[in-house]
């Protein structure tokens, strides 16, 4: 996010197009009359001299005091810090495993970035190994970098997945099963299955549960989830439940 | 060499062993039965002889052109029929551009086996004049999306392609009947081809020592199989190609249980193509209608308006 300061005058400073569908091009923001502020523009947004224009198709969100970003559904992920990602290692270095996370470039994971990590205990990965992961940096040009554990260097949850199964969505089903309050395809599901979740904001899912019929089913009506409504989630879920009873 | 690594298609263990469990107890990572097709949806596009086709997430643009050239020394009365496929690698990151790779090949092999060795096309009526000009019919093939079971869609969109083409009339004539003339669709109505029968290609797939059959793979299921084979079929029960090329031995008694469902799909797709192409026909010729526009312009913005 790259800090603009402004010095323009007048009162109003959000936008009319808040969670509104924006493509590139719109202006969202006139600086002309904006007082005294500083914005914070996210992913999707540019200064064009006194305009604030939109660069990708999606949703404009607004977090206040002054943040605006454009939120769309993408089947490639670019890293961001402090994102939770599912990855997948692609080849082991000395020094690094090599992760695939969807995204423009390879990201690599060091050897060390494990809780407790020395080099006496290298984790040992095969390849094609599920990981549950955290950006710690995102710069471009550069090769992301990963980490095992969160920012206290304790495992909590990150690591490899063992068993289940994982499939692929978008970038928006993602943020969708991670949004609160739960959406309503999970809760509803997990009112009537027991399963696991692991959803990666790079928009790849790991579900998994004791019986492989209800991975399936999961899988699928989350799949079939994304373009639904809330409502439509609702009666999808309900459908499915009455047919394997 | 990252280049390499980012562009092929990863699986993780988690998915190739979930998969292969699920298919021991009968179950499919999409929620199908083994022997369950996908959803064929088959579309046409504006102009006569080109269709898209989408096989659950398989997308496949097909295009049919002709063109008249000197036939073949050894076939002098026989026009020719030719499949081209192009492999957009915005279909798949792993096709890469320009270089046809080793299964584009085999697809287009098998494709032009099942059409052309069967003679489902009636060749011998593309000569316009023996030994001296042919229709040559050119199939061309794109794969816009991979979703697995690339074989059975684009075979599908190359005979619906092929049953909504149409070639140009054409008249022999001149002072020494040698001379050929090329009627432009407006003058005189194109031709359809003559098709004798369909040949349907069907895929199975093998998994655990060819014990686990299941009929049109998903681009996951093709990842994990241990085999494949295509049969390409005929409503009439003939068999017009099998593929079956590497991959796990099958039993013979397995080949002959694909054959059998095969024949059964095969009839299932031939009556889908076939509604599809009588749609199209019917659209078209209502297309050729002309309707003239009511003349008469009625005044309705005024109150004292009057119908003459």
């Amino acid at each position: 996010m790259g800090e603009k300061p402004l010095s323009s005058s007048s009162s109003s400073s959000s936008s009319s197009l808040v969670d509104q569908i924006v493509v590139a091009g719109d202006v969202i923001l006139d600086l002309s009359n904006i007082t005294n502020q500083t914005l914070k523009l996210g992913p999707g947004l540019r200064q064009d001299g006194d305009a604030i224009s939109v660069m990708k198709a999606g949703r404009l969100r607004f977090s206040k005091p002054n943040k605006y970003w454009v939120e769309s559904s993408e089947k490639r992920y670019v890293p961001c810090v402090e994102d939770t990602i599912l990855g997948i290692v692609v080849d082991c270095k000395p020094d690094n495993f090599l992760v695939d996370i969807k995204g423009p470039m390879l990201a690599f994971l060091p050897v060390l970035a494990f809780e407790g990590g020395t080099r006496r205990n290298i984790p040992k990965f095969e390849i094609g190994t599920l990981l549950y992961l955290r950006v710690v940096k995102a710069n471009s040009n550069m090769n992301p970098e990963l980490s095992c554990t969160d920012a206290s260097g304790k495992a909590s949850g990150f690591g490899p997945l063992k068993d289940g199964y994982m499939f692929e969505s978008t970038t928006g089903l993602s943020r969708m099963l991670l949004s609160s309050p739960t959406c309503p395809v999970l809760e509803a599901l997990g009112k009537k299955l027991s399963f696991e979740i692991a959803v990666g904001l790079n928009g790849r899912v790991w579900v998994n549960a004791s019986a492989p019929e209800t991975v399936i089913l999961v899988a699928n009506a989350i799949m079939n989830a994304e373009t639904l409504s809330w409502a439509q989630q609702r009666i999808m879920v309900d459908k499915l439940m009455k047919r394997i009873q | 060499m990252e280049q390499r690594l980012g562009n092929s298609y990863r699986m993780t263990i988690n998915e190739k062993k979930f998969i292969e469990q699920a298919l021991v107890s009968d179950l499919r990572v999409d929620g199908r039965r083994p022997f369950d097709y996908r959803r064929l949806t088959i579309k046409f596009g504006s102009e006569d002889g080109s269709s898209e086709v989408q096989l659950g997430q398989t997308h496949v643009m097909a295009f049919v052109t002709s063109q008249l050239v000197q036939p073949y020394r050894d076939r002098p009365n026989e026009g020719a029929l030719s499949i081209f496929i192009e492999f957009s690698p915005m279909a798949d990151p792993s096709f890469e551009a320009g270089r046809p790779g080793e299964f584009a090949v085999e697809l287009g092999r098998i494709i032009d086996r099942g059409l052309r060795e069967s003679r489902a096309v009636d060749t011998e009526s593309l000569c316009v004049l023996a030994g001296k000009l042919v229709w040559a019919i050119r199939v061309d093939l794109h794969i816009l999306d991979n979703g697995g079971n690339l074989v059975d869609a684009a075979n599908v969109a190359a005979l619906a392609a092929l049953l909504t083409f149409r070639r140009p009339e054409c008249t022999v004539g001149g002072e020494d009947g040698q001379e050929v003339i090329v009627h432009p669709p407006e003058v005189k109505e194109p031709h359809p081809l003559i098709i004798h029968h369909l040949p349907v290609a069907i895929s199975f797939a093998f998994f655990g020592n060819g014990n686990i059959v299941v009929i049109d793979p998903s681009h996951k299921e093709e990842a994990v199989m241990g085999g494949r084979m295509t049969a390409t079929m005929n409503t009439s029960g003939d068999v017009c190609a099998v593929q079956k090329a590497g991959g796990e031995g099958v039993l013979h008694s397995v080949v002959m249980q694909c054959l059998r469902i095969a024949s059964l799909k095969a009839a299932d797709i031939t009556s889908k193509i076939k509604n599809a192409v009588e749609t199209y026909n019917t659209e078209r010729a209502l297309k050729k209608v002309k309707r003239h526009s009511s003349l008469v312009a009625v005044e309705v913005d005024g109150p004292e308006t009057k119908l003459k």
